[in-house]
């Protein structure tokens, strides 16, 4: 059974006069068992709101429409927030937020952020234990845990807290855990201990899952078994590392990789081309495909007719002519 | 010993400092009314150089002596020249004769209401100044940035009646408010009395019924202040807390599944020291502001006292009023200064750092 | 310039500025078909009647007169302490925030050690020692030199962060000297915040020339809305329930000051976007 699934779902940002804007449109993947899928696409494409989808935080004025999300399984769709906060986010789900460091609350030491997570999802343990646990769990991680523990945020270096949060989040071994651009703001190097890190607790079983928000392509290649690229609010092409990155056939795909700079040998020569123009307003109702304005390869029927997913080439593909 | 007890350097240093503002504002308490026109000095040798009977020449010169303002001889007799004017003694003498006095206790002997000393006439109305305007401003703080933050993190008809208001009620001075007050309840609808600390026919005594009384006088002052400082302080906190209603921490902490009530406790803990720091700034405003009201109210506290001083050109009671409330600032400050060390993790780690 | 277009679409700006110009309105516009007077005096405590709009006060002179008088000095007062305040505040703030250092140490030293002291004990001890030469200019030069210490501070902050950006850093590896920067790279930013500030001191110069007026220590020889208020309370007009003395006065000193505020208000929401919403 896969441990995460997402079933044609659609979510919508309800406007002060009532309009409904789709930021997400008939999303569908699954992921097994120590999978990681990593999530490419430009900025505003819905990714962001897609991972707030994903774990069931439905926070006004963002609502879902239709679809299904289950992990292990089970539904987390239709809960009230008091559940998906006591059961889903943190236990079921688990969040390592863009731009990390910025996320720990400066005026509580780590081990009293981490001990307030705990307490919200379990009852009756006391302080000791907690702290018990999170010193395991952090020597686990390779932490000089005694002094990050009782440390306050400001004390730490960037690095550090990275670390922290991606510990914290992971604290109560979640099922699927959504990185999204976890090294971005980061050095070369802290980058890669950080990326070795999480890939450490995956392999451990810490946590049973990922998915990998990024933009840089180059780093998803290393990262990712599968690869969804997402545009205007819906997955264009969904396939292996390989077969999206050297083997793309959606045309967006093709001109992403194409807009990369790649230092692969070989590649040098290759003029980075740039996409003209810029993704859709998704607040008007759109007829036939969301890229066809911006498509090199585009025909006239594309701009009429609704797009979607089809199987080519052992992937799945939202374009009607891709080969 | 200093290395190994950062908490006592950080007290040591800033109360260093508060010495240093309190040395500075002592010598512009003792200068400042000597350099117009018509400065007290002035003043009292211009009268003691003018002969007049004896008991007022006498009175005159207790002053000279009392101030060091004029040279004396050895019997203690005021020295004078050609022209019967005391000789003057230098500024300086003047200022180490005032710091002398002052750490003695001795502020003076009040002109208007001479023979009384002005730390009598202090020791009288501080009391009173205290009771109303500490549990005003303890209060206010309390209540205002627990309304503010209800404000920010409800949002809604809430937040978008009680904004325009709270910033309406800032934006009306303090007498005005007082005046007002004063005037719809007190003399308009006579429901509170609107002057005195107490009933005019009574003397002050430990009794139940003075007590009463004095209740009943102390309410619309209190109200006053009351009203206009939660006012202030709840603008602040709103816009504070929908700060760090915004902030990355707290969207973690949501994702996290942290608790609604650790998060509103996060957003508060964290607005509050800036509102700290806030009051710290604001604290020399609200307590003339407060002084103020005392004087449109009657209220025989130190306002009254400056007022009076003020209308009778009594400078040794304006001076021993303007210097205590100039420490009771300063001691304010120092206090809350103090306080955002102990509570403002970044600061104690800055202090604690290896 | 775009932005001050925004502003003119935000309603609290709205709001504000035509309070504040229906208040000047009134200064302005009354005399031509009020006869304003300020010297004749009649019957005392009048209230309110055809002849005197809002009747007179304890000697007898027309409280509408008083009130537009004392609103222009008040005005005034209010605004060559604001001009003061904001200047000598924003000078110190950019070149504190700007130079850091030692420069910037001995002035925050200073200011700190200004701003504690309050305002209100400094106007006391300097305007009892001058009976007769407590003109509107002088009283608004104090008012100025006890309040620049928030200005400071607030413009120190800013231009303090702005001074670490990249096209200072650019300037002055372009060999330009620190007046050229601070003029040409620090101050167009800082001209919005700095017009906020100005509105700030000005409303708080408004109000402290009442508060140091009413407890007698105003202007000798002019009316002021402070003025006014004293000899209310001199007088004992409250009591008396003669609310025309001091009511229409405190309304109007509310007025321009909220005014102010909001005006100060809607300008941060048009400059600083984060806390639109």
């Amino acid at each position: 059974m896969p441990i995460f699934e997402v079933d044609n779902l659609s979510l919508h940002y309800l406007t002060r006069f009532g309009d409904k804007v789709p930021a997400v449109s008939g999303v569908s993947f699954s992921m097994e068992k120590g999978e990681v899928l990593g999530i490419a696409g430009e900025s505003g494409c819905g990714k962001s709101t897609l991972v707030n989808g994903c774990m069931g935080l439905f926070i006004p004025p963002l609502n879902p429409t239709s679809g299904d999300v289950r992990v292990a399984g089970e539904s987390i769709m239709g809960r009230t927030p008091k559940d998906i906060r006591k059961n889903v986010l943190g236990r079921k789900v688990a969040m390592i937020p863009q731009g990390a460091f910025n996320s720990l609350n400066p005026t509580r030491k780590i081990k009293d952020l981490a001990a307030d997570m705990v307490a919200s999802h379990e009852q009756g343990v006391n302080k000791k234990e907690i702290y018990n646990r999170l010193r395991e769990r952090f020597d686990l991680i390779g932490m000089d845990t005694e002094t990050v523990l009782n440390a306050y945020p400001i004390q730490l270096t960037a690095g550090t807290r990275q670390r922290c949060v991606i510990g914290i989040s992971t604290l109560l071994n979640p099922q699927v855990v959504i990185a999204d651009e976890p090294t971005s703001a980061l050095d070369v190097s802290t980058q890669k201990s950080v990326i070795k890190m999480i890939f450490d607790l995956l392999e451990k079983g810490i946590f049973s899952s990922m998915i990998f928000i990024t933009h840089e392509l180059p780093l998803l290649r290393h990262v990712a078994d599968r690869i969804a690229v997402m545009y205007a609010g819906e997955f264009a092409e969904v396939g292996t590392t390989q077969q999206v990155i050297f083997d793309s056939r959606h045309p967006y795909t093709k001109a992403l990789m194409g807009a990369m700079l790649s230092a692969e040998p070989g590649q040098k020569q290759k003029k980075p081309t740039a996409i003209e123009g810029a993704p859709p307003n998704l607040a008007k109702p759109i007829v036939g495909c969301r890229f066809a304005e911006r498509c090199p390869v585009a025909r006239p029927d594309c701009k009429t007719t609704t797009q979607v997913m089809r199987m080519v080439g052992g992937r799945e593909v939202r374009c009607a002519y891709a080969e | 010993m200093f290395k190994n007890h950062p908490t006592l350097r950080y007290i040591l240093t800033r109360g260093g400092w508060y010495f240093l503002t309190f040395l500075v504002a002592v010598t512009i308490n003792f200068f400042l009314p000597r350099l117009g026109p018509s400065n007290p000095v002035d003043i009292i040798l211009a009268k003691a150089g003018g002969v007049s009977d004896n008991a007022t020449r006498q009175k005159e010169e207790s002053y000279l002596k009392e101030f060091g303002l004029a040279e004396v001889d050895k019997a203690g007799n005021v020295l004078r020249d050609a022209k019967d004017a005391p000789i003057r003694t230098s500024a300086w003498k003047q200022f180490g004769n005032y710091i002398f006095m002052s750490l003695k206790g001795d502020l003076g002997t009040s002109f208007m209401s001479y023979p009384k000393k002005v730390t009598e006439i202090i020791k009288n109305a501080v009391p009173w100044t205290i009771a109303l305007q500490l549990p005003a401003i303890l209060l206010a703080w309390i209540v205002g940035n627990v309304l503010g933050a209800l404000a920010a993190y409800r949002r809604g008809i809430f937040d978008k009646v009680f904004f325009p208001l709270a910033l309406g009620a800032n934006s009306i001075p303090f007498f005005a408010f007082g005046m007002l007050l004063v005037y719809v309840f007190g003399i308009y609808w006579h429901v509170f009395p609107a002057v005195g600390g107490y009933d005019s026919g009574l003397n002050p005594s430990f009794s139940l019924v003075f007590f009463g009384s004095v209740m009943y006088h102390y309410i619309l002052p209190f109200l006053s202040l009351f009203i206009i400082f939660t006012g202030g302080q709840a603008i602040g906190m709103r816009s504070m807390c929908i700060y760090e209603l915004g902030t990355d921490y707290v969207k973690y902490a949501k994702w996290l599944g942290i608790s609604e009530n650790k998060v509103l406790f996060y957003m508060f803990r964290n607005a509050m020291l800036p509102q700290l720091t806030g009051l710290a700034l604001s604290l020399g405003v609200m307590i003339g502001g407060a002084l103020i009201t005392e004087m449109i109210f009657s209220y025989p506290g130190i306002g009254m006292a400056v007022l009076s001083a003020i209308q009778s050109n009594d400078y040794p009671l304006i001076q021993g009023c303007t210097l205590l409330i100039t420490v009771s600032v300063l001691i304010a400050n120092f206090t809350v200064d103090i306080l955002i060390g102990f509570l403002d993790p970044r600061v104690k780690a800055g202090r604690g750092v290896k | 310039m775009k932005i001050f277009l925004n502003l003119l679409k935000s309603p609290s700006f709205l709001i504000g500025i035509s309070i504040f110009l229906l208040t000047i309105c009134m200064a302005v516009l009354l005399p031509f078909f009020y006869h304003i007077d300020v010297r004749t005096m009649g019957a005392p405590m009048l209230p309110p009647s055809p002849r005197h709009w809002l009747g007179t006060n304890h000697m007898g002179i027309d409280m509408v007169s008083l009130l537009v008088r004392g609103l222009r000095s008040s005005l005034y007062v209010g605004f060559v302490a604001g001009i003061i305040a904001t200047i000598v505040g924003t000078l110190l703030g950019v070149y504190a925030g700007f130079k850091g250092g030692w420069q910037d140490e001995v002035i925050t030293l200073l200011t700190n050690i200004f701003v504690v002291i309050p305002q209100f004990v400094v106007l006391i001890l300097i305007s009892a020692s001058m009976k007769e030469g407590r003109s509107l200019t002088l009283i608004a030069v104090i008012i100025a030199l006890t309040s620049w210490t928030w200005s400071a501070r607030a413009v120190r902050a800013q231009s303090s962060s702005l001074k670490s950006r990249d096209h200072i850093a650019l300037a002055r590896v372009n060999g330009n000297g620190t007046l050229s920067i601070v003029l040409y790279q620090i101050l167009p930013y800082l001209l919005s915040y700095v017009f906020m500030v100005f509105i700030i001191q000005t409303a708080s110069g408004i109000i402290s020339e009442s508060c140091i007026s009413m407890i007698g220590l105003g202007p000798y020889d002019t009316v002021s809305l402070g003025t006014i208020l004293n000899d209310a309370m001199r007088n004992e007009a409250l009591s008396d329930g003669a609310w025309w003395a001091f009511v229409p006065a405190t309304v109007l000193i509310s007025l321009i000051v909220f005014a102010f505020y909001v005006i100060n208000t809607s300008m941060e929401g048009v400059f600083n976007p984060r806390l639109r919403k």
